[in-house]
């Protein structure tokens, strides 16, 4: 009878602990360091805070919004698209403003197809970055909801960003206001052909025109922001009379959210009319009544 | 996939930055990598600025930028079609733009 017994083998056992450590260890550890080495965890659906993508056209033009990229077709998905408006000489003193898709003449339907072959780039939008933030306060203005779970987050503004914005907002509608009413100053400076009490009183009516169109913005705001009818009112009478004689001029700009951002471009339209319609009147002499030509009785 | 699977393939000897000329004319500066799929990944991203002088006369100021102070604070990382790239070139590690690249990264 042999004294052999294979179980005890030490050979045997350390090759049956390699292949059970092959199978269970090394395979999953250099599997798990592989695929760790080449994700990105800060782009896994489900996980983390939102995913804000920005897609670079090829022709300059930029879309932010949640990108849906499978890499199987040539297209790329945005959905809850944003993107930027020209707006020089705007009263933020940005170069471009932030407008939501969907309030084209052609209202697409959320959901932008866009061909690979013109995406210049996509970058990862940063959260706390003025794009991010505007999207998080519109939302906010739109009440959206943000659902429990999610492939991608839906960010919704706080009530502190929300103030930040409605200010800069104000902010913005005052230093309309202001430079419209220094181009009515200058133009009072000039030698007008009306005389100075007739300058006085249309410049008076140019410049209360001009406090009603901020009064109405600052209602518009109100109204955005979700105040009820009476707080409306409160709000207006409480920061009409502190943003006057204000200037704002060394303000840094702030991206605005895109309701906010209409309602400054609107009243910064009107603005402008309102000044217009009293230059208008400023450099135009008034017509003198000519005496009418009297009848000549014919020979 | 395209966002999250970030499978580079490895190349070696190349230099520590890249320049990556693209079809709309720009070019931008950083690390290159050439991933699996539709997109190429560049960090750490430079590109260059002109600003006009004030002398009408005068050639425009440029100056490298690092990419992520602008409006939407893109992050480091930036993903680019590979059809909307013309060429890829290595940077000399003497060549100034690299230089300042590596300093400003420290």
């Amino acid at each position: 009878m042999s004294l052999y017994d294979p179980e005890r083998d030490r050979v045997r056992t350390a090759g049956r602990w390699l292949r059970w450590s092959a199978r269970w260890i090394l395979v999953p550890a250099v599997l798990g360091v592989f695929v760790s080495g080449n994700v990105d965890v800060r782009s896994l659906p489900l996980f983390g805070p939102e995913r804000l993508s920005a897609v670079l056209f090829l022709d300059g033009q930029a879309y932010f919004g949640h990108l849906d990229d499978s890499g199987e077709s040539g297209t790329l998905v945005l959905r809850d698209v944003y993107y930027f408006q020209n707006s020089q000489g705007a009263t933020s003193g940005l170069p471009v403003g932030l407008v939501r898709r969907g309030s084209e003449a052609h209202e697409p339907a959320d959901g932008m197809r866009i061909n690979r072959d013109k995406v210049l780039a996509v970058e990862r939008v940063g959260l706390t970055s003025s794009v991010a933030q505007a999207i998080a306060v519109e939302r906010e203005l739109a009440h959206t909801a943000s659902p429990a779970v999610a492939l991608n987050q839906v960010t919704v503004a706080s009530a502190n960003a929300l103030a930040v914005q409605r200010t800069a907002a104000e902010h913005d509608l005052q230093r309309g206001l202001s430079a419209a009413a220094d181009q009515l100053a200058k133009l009072n400076d000039l030698v007008l052909p009306i005389s100075k009490t007739e300058a006085q009183m249309i410049t008076e009516k140019a410049l209360m025109d001009l406090r009603t169109v901020r009064r109405n913005a600052l209602a518009a705001i109100a109204a955005a922001t979700g105040l009820s009818s009476a707080d409306a009112d409160a709000y207006v009478r409480a920061t009409d009379p502190l943003l006057e004689g204000q200037t704002f001029a060394n303000e840094p700009g702030v991206l605005l959210a895109p309701d906010l951002n209409g309602i400054v471009n609107r009243a910064t339209q009107l603005y402008a009319q309102v000044g217009d319609a009293a230059a208008k009147q400023l450099t135009q002499s008034r017509a003198t009544p000519s005496p009418s030509p009297t009848p000549t009785p014919r020979p | 996939m395209t966002q999250w699977w970030d499978f580079t393939l490895p190349v070696l000897g190349r230099a520590q930055y890249q320049a990556i000329f693209l079809a709309n004319g720009q070019t931008y500066f950083g690390r290159y990598y050439d991933r699996i799929g539709a997109y190429a990944k560049i960090e750490d991203v430079y590109y260059l600025q002109q600003t006009k002088s004030s002398d009408p006369n005068a050639a425009p100021d440029t100056k490298i930028v690092r990419r992520g102070r602008e409006l939407h604070g893109p992050a480091s990382r930036m993903l680019v079609p590979k059809s909307a790239i013309l060429f890829v070139e290595d940077l000399k590690d003497a060549s100034p733009i690299a230089q300042f690249m590596t300093q400003d990264s420290r």
